[in-house]
Order: C-alpha cells, then structure tokens, then sequence
C-alpha cells in the first residue's frame, strides 16, 4: 500500500511537468487548430539558454537560471511562430505540421552540436529536502517542481480569463473570422500564443532539469511523445484537460512502472492514449465547437 | 620558343605529380549523435591525433618502398543499425582500405553479420571489408565474422578479477544489487551475462536488481527496491547519464551502499562532468588510465584534437599504430585502383588474423584466436571529481 501511495505520489509530483508541456500544445492547437510539435524541443532548448546565466555569473542563484530559461523560452516560441507558422499559409495543415518537425529535429541538432551531446548539471531548489512522514517520503525539489507548475497554470489561466489578451486568444481560438471582423488582429494574437506558450515551455524545461538534476538531448523525443499524449487525453484545446492528464499520465505511469517494471511502462501509457481514442476521442474535456 | 614552354610546363606537370602525397584511407565510424556522442567524438580525435603523430613521423611504407600518409575520415553511425550498416556499405564502395569502430555494440552486432563470414566463402557474398572495434564492447562479437576484429577488453576477465579482488579485500561483504540499463546491449548484457555472473562466481549473493531505461529521467522507484535490497555492493551496469540520474536519486533517497561499482564505459569524464560528488568512491574495471608514459602523450595529443582519453578512445588510438605496422608487415600497395583496394583490404584483414600480440597503452595485449584483444587492465575510483587508479591487479 506505501508503494502505491508513494509511487502515486512521486507520478503526480513529476507528471506536473508532463501537463506544462501539455498545455503549450493545447493552447496553440486551441488558437490555431495546429500541433507544435517542437514545443517540447523549445522548452528544452530555454531550459539550456538558462544555463548561460552561469557561465556569465558562476555562482548564479537557481532562480536566475529558472528566469534566463523563461525569457529563452518566450524568445524561442517567437521563433517558432515565425518560421514554422506566419509565413506558411494556414490552409496547408501539413506544411506547418512538417515544419514543426524540422523545428524539433533543428532544435535538437543545435542542442547536441554546442553541448557535444553532454548532459549538463541543472541547478535545482531544495533537492537536498525530502519530507518524511514515516517511510512516506516528499521529494523537496519536485514539491517545488509541483507548486511552480501549479502557479504557472494559474498565471495562465488568469491571463486567459481576466486580460485583454486572453479575451482575444479565446476570441481567435473560437471564431477566427468573427473575431478578425470585430477588429482583433490575428496574427498579433498568434504571435503572442506562442510567446505565453513558449515563456510556459521555458518554465517546464527548467522544472524538467531542476528534477532530474541534469539536462540532455535525450529529453526531447520523450517529452514530445507524453506532451501528446496529455494532449489528447486531456482534449485537444482544453487547458484543465491538459492540466489533469499530465498528472493522470504522471501517476499512471509511476504506479505501472512499480509493479510491471520499467520495460513494460510505455507500453501501458500508449494503451492508456488508445484507450481514450477508442472510447473518448474528444479526451477527458473535449472543447465545444465554434460557430463555423 | 613555344616547343619550349610546352617542355617546361610539361617538366613541371611532372614534377607536381610525383611530389604529389600518398594516402592511405581510413574510415573511422561510430556515434557522432545521440546519447553517446562523446565517444564517436573522442574516437574520432584520438584516430586523427594518431594519424597526426604517424604522418609527422613519415607516414606508413607500402610495398614499393614509397611513404603514403593516413588520412581519416569519421562517418556518423547514429548508434543504429540500420545506419551502421548503410555506413559501411558507402565505406566499402571508397578507396579505405580498413574502417575503424563502430561505438556501440547493438551496430556492431547485425553489421558483422553483413561481412563475409568465413574467409575465400566464395559462396558468401558478404561485405569483404576488414573491420577494427575500437568501442563496441559486448561479449563475443568478433567471432560473427572473420573480417571483424576487437581491440576491446574483455568485461568477463575484469569483472571476475574486481569481484575476486572486492572478496579478499572487504570479505565481510556478502551481497550485491543491481542496477542495470535494459535497452542498451552493452549495459544489458554486461549486468546479465558478466556482472551477475561473476559476482556470484565469487561468492557473493545476488540480492536484486532493477531496470530502467536509458533516456529515463525518474529513478525513485528503482531507487526504493535498491534501498529495500540493503547490499553491501551496488553495481550499476549504465551509461553516465543515466547513471549519474540514479546516483542523485541514490543521494536524495539516502541510499548508501558500502561500495559502488560501475560499468567500463561509465568511467569516463562525462560521469564526473556530471555526477562526481555522487560517483565519488565508485570503482570501475577500465584498459586505460594515463598511468605510462605513452599513455599520457596519447592523451595530450588526443586533447589537442578536442577528445578526451579513455579505454574507448585510447583504443581507437591503439589501433592506428596497430594498423600502420600490419600494413607494413603485410607490404600494402596503397594504389587507389579497385582491385588493389580490395587486395590490401585482404592483405590487412590477414595481417590482423596472423598478430598474436600487440603493443598497447598500458602495456601488451595479447589477440586470441577469435579476434579478440586480452587488453591489460586496472581498477579506477572516482575520487575529487578524477578518475585515480585504484589498484593494478596485474
């Protein structure tokens, strides 16, 4: 029973970050009905422009590598936004599909040729915490992982729900036209999509290397992968669904990893996927439909 | 006057071809992407540093009396078979007369089964390309094919003689856990077929193991079993990074084992790069440190390329001089044509078959009959951030 709990918990604690990097697929598909598939690549990719922080302060505090890796991360959604998306035209889904793959592929090489494919320590807060009741412990770092995920969500739920600018994303994510005819600027409202995402990206690559202690290339193909799987578990455009199947997907794959082992937790996660698609394609909040 | 000019242009056409330089082509290939870059990038410095010092000293002597050069290209295998494959095929179809690798044994593996298998097979149309591992360490390779040979130590020898040695030394310790990388053939088959083997050969018991991937990013639960298992000995058969995850989550678990022993590949800067407080007193089996004279030049010179020496690299540099005295011994044409490429590939691939012993960094390494090396070797503990030696069995 400890293991369970225990095994839960840590799942729920790390599958906080799969649900960031859920959420930047789900906002921009809900905005543009489009996938980023380098989202995942970028946040990896801010969380390593966080580290340059260090090699210009040395004994730089974590949280101006966790802050460098937010800005890195907003800068690198921009960048994403401008080459994979504003110039290709929105009637070709398959063309900005492709350049996304690229995008990741490029970000990936990028990674690998200035690093020499090292994995390189990343600064963490309170990882020499742990909070024991009994044999039942709480990782210090990933509570911190956990809450700064948590305030995150709200930070962008709050944009999304109390700005100017989240009324125009919601307005761009479910009438395209009618919102271009009451004046909002589109592709003004793209952009800044994938800058909030990005800036969120950048936030989840540095909370991913903050809990594992060391980043590498070697993240990008996986944190792809479970990024689409909260995605359509949670339901494409659906920010709470992202939210609870990154943790759903988190927990399920911590608790299967303790009792089927490690060379059958994958397989579980991708029936889980299967599962959903067979039986609740639209995903656990499936948005409602536009007008159109 | 213009029968002149042509003379003199034509005496200088001449001149520009005979003082033009011989080469002799070989092709180095391993991983150059992925998780374990490091090492096709190390291979590849350490070849170029040999071949740099080998040229400065005059280049090799071919049949005809005339020095020719080394001249190495590295072709990137990824780490996938399919690609290791696809690598040599293009090797083969250059004028190289020998390539030099692959890194890792899951490309080693199915690319020895594309080479002729048996020697003058004319019913084998297998790739007759010789073939020299510098890196890829998996048990028994080399006997797949006879164009394959290892310059690689032999994990069963070092295992068995660390264990024995761990037994006289601390015999109050009884048990041992393990923890091993599953989707990696080197990691995998080192903890199955070596580790676990040769530890319960020397009395220890077997008290667990665990897995866990080799992109794996969350250790807590193989950590728990580990902490469950209480052994004296953890042994962590992985690559460093996702042995430098363990090591953290062994840290932050509070999971102290008496000792650590690691897997060869692991005992390499890329672990202390990132894990040396929590690798500190880990002991790993290697065939290099730069403990002899030879061995510290080739590591200086190896650096100057931007590689760093370890047994896999130091092996590839091993192999360059290997090569250049076969290559003498064996009076290679070194002419460019097809028919000549493929009669010094031959005449290298038997020169390799005929070397009972060759020189190596830490001393002579002995070939056995099945192509592979029996490399001297020592045993090293991360200690300060540094890999020191710890002990010389031999």
């Amino acid at each position: 029973m400890l293991d369970l709990l225990q095994s839960t918990s840590d799942g729920i604690l790390f599958g906080a970050t799969y649900a960031l990097i859920g959420i930047g697929f789900t906002l921009v598909f809900g905005v543009m009905h489009k996938l980023n598939l380098s989202y995942a690549a970028a946040s990896v990719g801010g969380a390593y422009c966080g580290l340059l922080v260090l090699k210009v302060f040395a004994g730089a505090p974590p949280l101006a590598v966790f802050f460098c890796a937010f800005l890195a991360g907003g800068l690198l959604g921009y960048v994403v936004y401008l080459a994979c998306f504003h110039f290709i035209p929105i009637s070709n889904p398959l063309a900005t599909l492709m350049a996304t793959v690229g995008m990741l592929l490029l970000i990936d090489e990028v990674i690998v040729h200035q690093t020499d494919g090292m994995p390189l320590n990343y600064p963490a807060m309170f990882d020499d915490v742990m909070l024991r009741a009994g044999e039942f412990t709480l990782r210090g770092d990933l509570l911190m992982v956990f809450v700064v995920s948590i305030l995150c969500m709200a930070g962008l739920l709050a944009l999304l729900y109390r700005t100017r600018l989240g009324l125009a994303t919601r307005a761009v994510s479910q009438q395209t036209v009618a919102a271009q005819l009451c004046g909002i600027r589109v592709g003004q409202v793209n952009a800044m999509t994938f800058v909030v995402t990005g800036l969120l990206g950048g936030i989840a690559g540095a909370m991913i290397g903050a809990s594992v202690g060391t980043l590498s290339p070697l993240l990008t193909t996986p944190l792809t992968v479970k990024g689409l799987i909260v995605t359509v578990i949670g339901g494409l455009g659906s920010i709470p669904g992202a939210i609870i199947a990154g943790l759903l997907v988190g927990g399920f794959e911590s608790v299967l990893q303790q009792y089927r082992g490690v060379t059958e937790r994958d397989l579980y996660v991708m029936l889980l996927l299967f599962v959903f698609l067979v039986f609740r394609p639209g995903g656990l909040f499936a948005p409602k439909g536009g007008r159109d | 006057m213009k029968k002149i000019a042509f003379a003199v242009a034509l005496a200088f056409a001449a001149t520009g071809t005979l003082a033009q330089e011989k080469t002799i082509k070989i092709a180095g290939f391993g991983a150059k992407s992925g998780v374990v870059r490091g090492f096709g990038i190390n291979s590849e410095a350490a070849m170029l540093a040999a071949a740099d010092q080998i040229n400065k000293a005059g280049g090799v002597m071919l049949a005809d009396g005339s020095k020719a050069k080394f001249a190495v290209e590295f072709l990137d295998d990824r780490c996938t078979a399919e690609e290791g494959i696809s690598v040599i095929r293009r090797i083969a179809g250059t004028d190289a007369v020998v390539a030099v690798g692959p890194t890792c044994s899951n490309v080693a593996e199915p690319l020895f089964g594309i080479l002729q298998k048996k020697v003058d097979d004319k019913g084998d149309s297998g790739l007759q390309m010789p073939v020299f591992t510098d890196v890829a360490i998996k048990v028994g390779l080399a006997k797949i094919s006879e164009w394959a040979f290892r310059n690689v130590p032999n994990e069963i020898t070092m295992y068995s003689s660390l264990f024995y040695w761990l037994k006289q030394k601390h015999p109050e310790m009884k048990t041992v856990f393990g923890g091993v990388e599953e989707d990696f053939a080197h990691s995998r088959a080192t903890w199955y077929v070596v580790m676990k083997d040769r530890a319960t050969a020397n009395g220890y018991t077997i008290a667990g193991e665990t897995k866990w991937l080799l992109a794996d990013t969350n250790f807590a639960t193989q950590v728990r079993e580990m902490k469950k298992a209480n052994a004296d000995i953890v042994a962590i058969s992985a690559h460093p990074f996702s042995t430098c995850g363990v090591l953290k989550e062994m840290q932050r678990q509070g999971v102290k084992p008496k000792l650590l022993v690691g897997l060869t590949s692991t005992s390499t800067l890329e672990t202390m790069q990132g894990c040396a407080k929590q690798a500190e007193g880990m002991m790993i089996p290697t065939s290099f440190a730069p403990v002899t004279k030879e061995g510290k030049s080739a590591s200086e010179a190896t650096a100057k390329f931007k590689g760093a020496a370890d047994l896999h690299s130091m092996a590839a540099w091993e192999n360059m001089f290997i090569l250049k005295q076969v290559m003498e011994s064996e009076k290679i044409s070194g002419k460019k044509d097809a028919a000549s490429v493929q009669a010094d590939r031959r005449k290298i691939r038997d020169g390799l078959a005929k070397l009972k012993v060759t020189k190596g960094l830490l001393g002579e390494t002995k070939r056995t009959d099945d192509r592979e090396a029996d490399k001297p070797y020592l045993f090293v503990q991360a200690k300060g951030g540094n890999w020191t030696v710890l002990h010389n069995p031999l």
